[in-house]
Formats: C-alpha cells, sequence, structure tokens
C-alpha cells in the first residue's frame, strides 16, 4: 500500500492535535494539552479508489520568531499548514513557516487548515486575508476539530494531490 | 532490586554521552515488585547495562553504541502474574529491537518510518507474549504497562502503553512525554469530571490499555534531543508520591543519572512508598 507522510505545522494552540485526534479517532476534547517533539497517528484513506496509509506527524507547536523544526519535516509528502481563525496572530507566522518548509522537503502538496470554525462570533480573519491565502495555497478550508466540519475534506483532498504529485516532490 | 553496575552506560553517537541509570524498589507496603526496566545499548546488537530481569543475557558486545533502549513496565495481577506479565513484555520487547537493531543505524526516512512500525510491532509482540504465557482470558488476569525510550542521538522514539510515564527534562522545564491511559484521564478529556474529580476517584489507577489486557493502544512520538536533555521514565509508583515540582528539582540539580535515580526512589518512599517504583534517568551530558 502506498504510505505518505503528512506534517501538521502550525503555532502552539492552534488545533493540529484536535484535528488529527477528530480525524483519525472521531474524538474532541476541550482540553488542551501541549504536544511535545512529535506524536505519530495512522490512518488509511481511500483516495480515489487507491488506498493511501497516511503517516501523521503532529509537530509540537513553534512559538512566534521560533524556526521549524525542519529536521522532523524530512520525507514528507505532504503539510498541512495549521492557523487559528480566532487569533489572527497564528497567520503573521505563516509565509516564514512555509518557506522553511519549502527549504526542507520542497514544494510538496499543501493546504491551509483554518481551525475552529465553529467559533464563529470570535473569528479574527478578514475575507481579503481568507482570499490572499487561497492565491498563495492550493488548498483554504475552514475546519473545526469540534464539529469535524472540513477535517475528511482536508486530509482527503491532501492525499489525493499527494498521488498525483510527481515522485519526490 | 538494585541494578547491575556500570552506573553510566557508553557513548551513543559521536561526541554526545549519554549517562543513564535504572533503579527499582518494592516500596513500604507490597510484598513483591512487579515493575521491571532495561536500560540496554544498541550496537550491531543489544549490550544490557542494567536490568532488574532475573534471565536476561548481554547478546553481544561491541565498542561504541549507536543507540540506547529504556523500558520501564509496571505489572498488575497476582500470586505472581503482574512481575511475570511486566516480565514477558520486557524481554519480548528487547528481544524483538535486538532483532531489529540494523534499522536504528539508519536514518533513511524509509527506513524511520520502518522503524516506528518496528516499535509498535514490539508492542504488539509484547501483548501476545503475555497472552500466550500467562493466559487470554482474563478481564483482570495478568497485565501490565510499559513505556519504550530508544535513543538514536538526537532522535529519540518513544512508545507507551498504560500509566508509566517519560519526561522530558530541558532548560529547566520538565515536559511529560506520554499522555497516561487511565479511565480519569478519558473522563476528564470527554469533559466529565474535573481533574481534582477524577483524582478523588480513584480511577486514575484503572487502565485503558494495557499489555495482557483487552485492549491495547500504544501511543507513538519523537522528539530531538538536546545536550543537557534528560529523560524520566519511571512507573506510578513514583509519580503517586512525588510531585512534578519535586521530580524538576531533583533533575534541576544536575547530577549524575544513579544519583538521580536514587533522591528519586527516595522521595517516593518517603513519601508513602505504597506501590512499587521503577525510575530510569538518561541524560545527554553537555
Amino acid at each position: 500500500m502506498v504510505q505518505k507522510k503528512v506534517c501538521m505545522v502550525g503555532a502552539p494552540a492552534t488545533g493540529k492535535t484536535s484535528l488529527v485526534q477528530r480525524f483519525v479517532k472521531s474524538i474532541f476534547s476541550e482540553r488542551y494539552h501541549s504536544t511535545v517533539g512529535v506524536r505519530i497517528e495512522r490512518k488509511e484513506v481511500d483516495a480515489a479508489g487507491t488506498p493511501v496509509n497516511l503517516v501523521l506527524w503532529d509537530i509540537e507547536g513553534q512559538e512566534r520568531f521560533q524556526s521549524v523544526q525542519t529536521s522532523y519535516l524530512r520525507g514528507a509528502g505532504g503539510l498541512i499548514f495549521v492557523v487559528d481563525g480566532t487569533r489572527g496572530e497564528t497567520l503573521e507566522q505563516l509565509a516564514s513557516m512555509r518557506e522553511q518548509a519549502r527549504g526542507a522537503v520542497g514544494d510538496v502538496p499543501c493546504a491551509v487548515a483554518l481551525n475552529k470554525a465553529d467559533l464563529a462570533s470570535s473569528w479574527a480573519l478578514a475575507p481579503e486575508q481568507e482570499a490572499a491565502l487561497g492565491a498563495d495555497f492550493p488548498h483554504v478550508l475552514k475546519t473545526s476539530a469540534k464539529t469535524g466540519a472540513g477535517v475528511e475534506a482536508m486530509f482527503g483532498w491532501l492525499a489525493a494531490a499527494m498521488l498525483k504529485a510527481p515522485a519526490g516532490a | 532490586m538494585e541494578p547491575r553496575p556500570p552506573a553510566s552506560a557508553p557513548d551513543a553517537g559521536s561526541h554526545v554521552r549519554i549517562d543513564a541509570f535504572g533503579l527499582s524498589d518494592v516500596g513500604k507496603m507490597r510484598k513483591e515488585n512487579e515493575d521491571q526496566f532495561l536500560v540496554a545499548s544498541l550496537h550491531k546488537s543489544m549490550q544490557v547495562h542494567h536490568t532488574s530481569l532475573d534471565v536476561f543475557t548481554a547478546i553481544a558486545d561491541s565498542q561504541q553504541a549507536g543507540a540506547y533502549l529504556l523500558v520501564v513496565a509496571d505489572g498488575v495481577g497476582g500470586l505472581g502474574g503482574g512481575r511475570s506479565a511486566s516480565s514477558a513484555a520486557v524481554q519480548a520487547l528487547a528481544s524483538h529491537i535486538a532483532s531489529a537493531v540494523r534499522v536504528y543505524f539508519n536514518r533513511d526516512t524509509d527506513v524511520e518510518d520502518a522503524f516506528l512500525a518496528e516499535l509498535e510491532r514490539g508492542v504488539d509482540l509484547s501483548h501476545q507474549r503475555i497472552r500466550e504465557q500467562l493466559g487470554q482470558s482474563a478481564s483482570r488476569g495478568p497485565a501490565t504497562t510499559l513505556t519504550v525510550v530508544v535513543v538514536a542521538w538526537p532522535r529519540t522514539y518513544f512508545v507507551h502503553v498504560g500509566d508509566s510515564r517519560a519526561y522530558l527534562f530541558r532548560n529547566g522545564a520538565l515536559r511529560q512525554l506520554t499522555r497516561d491511559q487511565t479511565v480519569a484521564e478519558e473522563l476528564v478529556d470527554q469533559g466529565v469530571m474535573t481533574e481534582e474529580q477524577a483524582t478523588r476517584s480513584g480511577l486514575k489507577n484503572v487502565l485503558t490499555s494495557a499489555l495482557g489486557g483487552s485492549e491495547i493502544k500504544p501511543s507513538l512520538g519523537l522528539v530531538d534531543l538536546a545536550r543537557g536533555d534528560a529523560l524520566l521514565l519511571c512507573t506510578d509508583g513514583l509519580t503517586k508520591h512525588v510531585t512534578d515540582e519535586t521530580i524538576t528539582a531533583e533533575l534541576g540539580r544536575g547530577e549524575g543519572a544513579e544519583a538521580t535515580c536514587r533522591r528519586l526512589v527516595d522521595d517516593a518512599l518517603a513519601g508513602g512508598g505504597s506501590d512499587n517504583v521503577s525510575v530510569i534517568v538518561a541524560r545527554a551530558v553537555p
């Protein structure tokens, strides 16, 4: 079976672990656990008829001005950048994180999850910011680890994109 | 049970010395020590330095370690079953890792994926070994926790089942690498109870995942170590009596691994010693 490593990247407390737990185990907890290093989960998905074993690397969130630990990204076939839609500052690190990731793994397929979409009343991203992201990233969507909205779609899109990507990308 | 000398294991990787030590004590209330631990260096095969296991011989020797294997296990089940379970688990896990040791020395990404799979497989084999040796019946039969760390400098892999813990001590701060697999933790995660209620409920001692039990849910992760970091593995005989603050202070003294182990076990005994206590400390000497 095809196996692909997917790295979850983003600032602390954006919901990377919650997205993975929702996707893999269909669970959600309000309780916050800060990840130390990397937690690894696996899930098999069907990408247009091809079974793909996703190995999900849930990477500890990096504080502002801290570089992404690129040693964790090595070998990734795809990336998911996670932004907390209720904290605009978590968007500011995105460009720098992407550049660091590009330096480590090249132009692999990547998506941006604008997470915590269930918190509509606290949403801090302006429509024009979201539109600008759409110009820079191939796939941007709102997700909620709490309700599950957008979660399957995000991982499903990435699995399909990784299968289509040229070898070594 | 006292570990075998020497106190310090040899170097792992270039220019980094790993000072690792393990210690186990029956405690003040129990008649038998059902914990097990193992500190081994991985060469092209495995050399055991300290262990509580009764029979576990060194497989081979070579001059320089490429990695370290650290394991603690906390058996449960009366009439010697707990000790047998923890012993079977550690031996099966270590044997599996010894047989697959070549994986550790190649840092190619594909091999790293294979290595992670081997770690999980080792846990699964340990689970099967217990069930074969000690019976498959029993929801309340012999079972054990298992917390495994492999240090292949600087990358450090960990897998665990149950509530024996692994911690990372870095820059004066203690962070828990593992999450207890207990009913209490699950209920707090689900928002059914507060942490305070969970502590009072006694459900902190009820495992949701144990080797030899009806279900295992191995949790897998990794972290890159830095010089000066320390790892602590322990059974709950330590954390029942010694707070995170005290553990932080003990690790923060910067003493050698053996001295730190002895202090931590002494702290657990002074705090009541209600359970068997096992600790492993591994320091990346700066």
